[in-house]
């Protein structure tokens, strides 16, 4: 072990254990019911077991997890199945980019940054949009790492779990797991949402959706309305922002 | 191709396809922003922006697996997936803001509808 260097000889651990205790509840949960359905859909593909826990680990994305093996499923050829994933994963651009300026100090190191994006998915980051900004910034590191090592080794268990399981319940149910993902998101950012721009962003993300499927190219729809919708609501914030201001 | 790609990686074949198919085309995103958020600021204004945008993305993710579902979740009425997620938001307020009760909320309508339309 290398001592710590002299600023921030006080040691990671306490914020560590607090990510950890903060995911083992209620976000690990709802992680672990998401990947139990996607390891019945590796199953449904005639994949091993291996492979369902291998895609959670190194994607780390439920949707995406969903999209990969439901191309699969269709039969798509595999280059379109990689681009349906990278499509339906480029909401992790923007997250991490938000993200990462909280948690990058000085000396940071490039493959510290690295890992740290991978943990990002929706869970870790709408909870550490949330907690992170009022937490000294030495803590912050550690705290993400626990929580998000935390979910993704309850979530990876479950795949393979789930693996198993699937087969054995009624469509009903299955069908229920596989809305965790989706119903747990929406509850969780219309918990977190505070400002008129959160509020605005949620609002056109979801009302835009069934034109975009509609009107632009398939894969794309995500793209676009995301850039439509999130300039939108950027817009009304600072015209909002600007006559506030004026009034004062 | 493919077909004698299977054969020759032998067993091996599906941990590729999540490999290269899955991880490489998703992570690249996540890989792209550690440079591109290289010294911007936490209080910087655009990131306010990248904010907005990556809430309206993800606002669009629960909509498109809810709007064009796979597996069991196909099975399920388009008007009770969308009653169960209305649920959910309904069920967390009811509950005084708890997720875990709007959660269980969407869970009971999604399920209830699901044994009603499969039995």
């Amino acid at each position: 072990m290398t001592p710590d260097p002299a600023p921030d000889s006080e040691s990671p651990w306490p914020a560590a254990r607090r990510g950890i205790r903060d995911a083992a509840g209620l976000p690990a949960l709802m992680l672990m019911a998401s990947l139990i359905g996607v390891g019945g859909l590796a199953r449904d593909v005639g994949y091993p077991m291996g492979a369902g826990v291998l895609s959670t680990i190194l994607i780390w994305a439920a949707p995406g997890q969903m999209v990969m093996f439901g191309a699969i499923a269709a039969g798509a050829a595999l280059p379109a199945v990689a681009i349906a994933v990278s499509l339906s994963s480029i909401r992790f651009l923007p997250m991490c980019v938000a993200l990462l300026p909280m948690l990058r100090r000085p000396g940071t190191p490039t493959w510290l940054l690295l890992l740290i994006a991978h943990y990002v998915a929706i869970t870790a980051w709408v909870h550490s949009m949330r907690v992170l900004p009022d937490m000294p910034i030495e803590a912050r590191i550690p705290y993400f790492l626990g929580f998000a090592n935390t979910v993704l080794i309850a979530a990876t268990l479950a795949t393979g779990a789930g693996y198993y399981l699937i087969g054995q319940l009624p469509t009903a149910f299955a069908a229920g797991l596989l809305l965790t993902s989706p119903l747990f998101f929406l509850v969780n950012m219309v918990a977190s949402a505070r400002q008129t721009i959160d509020w605005l962003a949620l609002g056109l993300g979801f009302g835009l959706a069934p034109f975009a499927i509609a009107v632009v190219p398939a894969g794309l729809d995500l793209l676009v309305e995301g850039l439509v919708g999130g300039t939108l609501a950027y817009l009304v914030h600072r015209i909002l922002r600007a006559r506030r201001e004026a009034r004062r | 191709m493919i077909a004698a790609l299977e054969f020759y990686t032998g067993g091996l074949w599906p941990y590729l396809v999540v490999i290269l198919f899955g991880f490489l085309p998703s992570e690249i995103w996540r890989w792209m922003a550690v440079f591109l958020s290289q010294g911007i600021r936490e209080d910087a204004e655009i990131l306010v922006w990248v904010r907005a945008v990556a809430s309206a993305l993800l606002a669009g993710v629960v909509a498109k697996l809810v709007l064009t579902p796979t597996g069991a979740l196909a099975t399920i009425p388009l008007f009770w997936r969308i009653a169960s997620l209305v649920a959910g938001v309904a069920g967390f307020y009811l509950a005084r803001r708890s997720i875990l009760a709007g959660v269980i909320a969407g869970e009971i309508v999604l399920i209830s509808a699901g044994l009603y339309f499969s039995g």
